[in-house]
């Protein structure tokens, strides 16, 4: 290998290993957040069915190391509970309006 | 974060205003069980003119002829029966202390079934028939059913099967404050959206009664509770009405909540509520 080459080779890897552990513990904020956000809409009573089994597959695919595929998960599983606690917001009063008379 | 912290001091703020509305206006807005249960059942009647009012005992094949048919065919060889004959088998089996099932309800076994579900102050809950079944065993120093076994199923089926022609008749007591809010409790479920399709119990079960779902048409919620638990041909098996909850919460796609959860009590008991003076006719027999 060229040193050039091998320069940006060992730059490369080095700039891998520092920024992993970083990426990690983002996508860890990012799992906890979800995690609270899907408590939220368990607590409310409107956790929606696939929520929880999305951020299983999430932890497993960081266990598997694929962070890409992990973050995809964690935002689908965001988006859902979120939606879940939105429904429980309007549900709160909307349910009346659908109450025979 | 802070966003959804703020909705979800909203959703308490939304459920005080509510409290504080129901307080506060017009009884026609905030209608009591026996207003909503002559609405309700006003509704099915004006939906389906030509259907007599015990008939909606019958749920589906009482609105759906070609379901009908098949299902008095069905009717001649009930595939309920194993579970009748089992039940009873186990109702007459003594604990381990000699005392009975029957030992622990102050009703003719006739009447047990259509005692249920009821509201009990002592426990501060509504009690199902299922739920009653293991305080029994608890009672007695045995060990509880779970509520999917195949041992509940049969008691239930018995007991609905000896109460055949009585009629269903929930109270909610004026004197216990707890029992009309366990009914409110019920009703907001049964009308709630949820769920990733945002459909309530009422969307099919009212709205969209008598309409196709897939190749079925979906049955009016008034005598839903007439003829738990049933036998699906689907399925194979008995289920009983909170499995069906259960299977109803899941298609919506919902995380379902667990058998005899609270949630299912006070749904039963609203639902149960508006089908007051229909016919007990369990154990039936269902697609």
């Amino acid at each position: 290998m060229a040193p050039a080459r091998a320069s940006k080779f060992i730059i490369t890897i080095a700039i891998v290993l520092l920024a992993a552990p970083g990426v990690a513990a983002d996508i860890n904020i990012r799992l906890a957040e979800a995690q609270g956000l899907l408590q939220q809409a368990a607590d409310a009573g409107y956790e929606w069915l696939e929520t929880a089994a999305l951020l299983e597959q999430a932890r497993a695919e960081m266990e598997n190391g694929d962070l890409d595929n992990a973050l995809a998960l964690i935002e689908k599983a965001q988006f859902q509970a979120e939606a879940a606690l939105i429904q429980a917001e309007r549900e709160a009063e909307a349910w009346r309006s659908r109450v025979l008379q | 974060m802070l966003v959804l912290e703020r909705r979800h001091r909203s959703i308490r703020a939304g459920a005080f205003v509510a409290l504080l509305a129901a307080a506060i206006l017009p009884h026609a807005v905030f209608a009591g069980p026996e207003e909503d249960r002559l609405d309700f059942v006003g509704y099915f009647q004006s939906r389906f003119p030509n259907v007599p009012f015990d008939e909606f005992a019958n749920g589906i094949y009482a609105i759906d002829e070609d379901a009908r048919t098949q299902w008095l065919e069905i009717e001649e060889f009930p595939p309920y029966e194993f579970a009748i004959e089992r039940g009873e088998a186990l109702w007459q089996t003594p604990f381990s202390n000699s005392s009975t099932y029957a030992d622990c309800y102050d009703w003719p076994l006739g009447e047990i079934r259509a005692a249920y579900p009821k509201f009990d102050a002592a426990r501060g809950e509504v009690v199902t028939l299922d739920l009653s079944i293991n305080h029994c065993l608890v009672a007695n120093g045995e060990t509880p059913l779970a509520y999917n076994s195949s041992e509940m199923i049969d008691l239930t089926a018995y007991l609905a099967w000896v109460a055949r022609g009585q009629k269903i008749d929930v109270r909610v007591p004026d004197d216990e404050p707890g029992s009309l809010a366990a009914y409110e409790e019920g009703k907001r479920f049964y009308y709630s959206k949820r769920g990733q399709l945002n459909l309530a119990c009422a969307d099919c079960h009212v709205t969209s009664v008598g309409m196709y779902v897939r190749a079925d048409h979906l049955s009016a919620s008034l005598g839903h509770p007439t003829h738990f638990p049933v036998y699906r041909s689907k399925l194979g098996r008995m289920i009983s009405m909170h499995e069906r909850f259960y299977g109803c919460v899941r298609d919506v796609r919902a995380r379902p909540f667990d058998l005899q959860s609270l949630e299912y009590r006070n749904l039963e008991y609203f639902l149960a509520y508006m089908s007051n003076g229909l016919t007990i006719n369990g154990p039936g027999a269902r697609k």
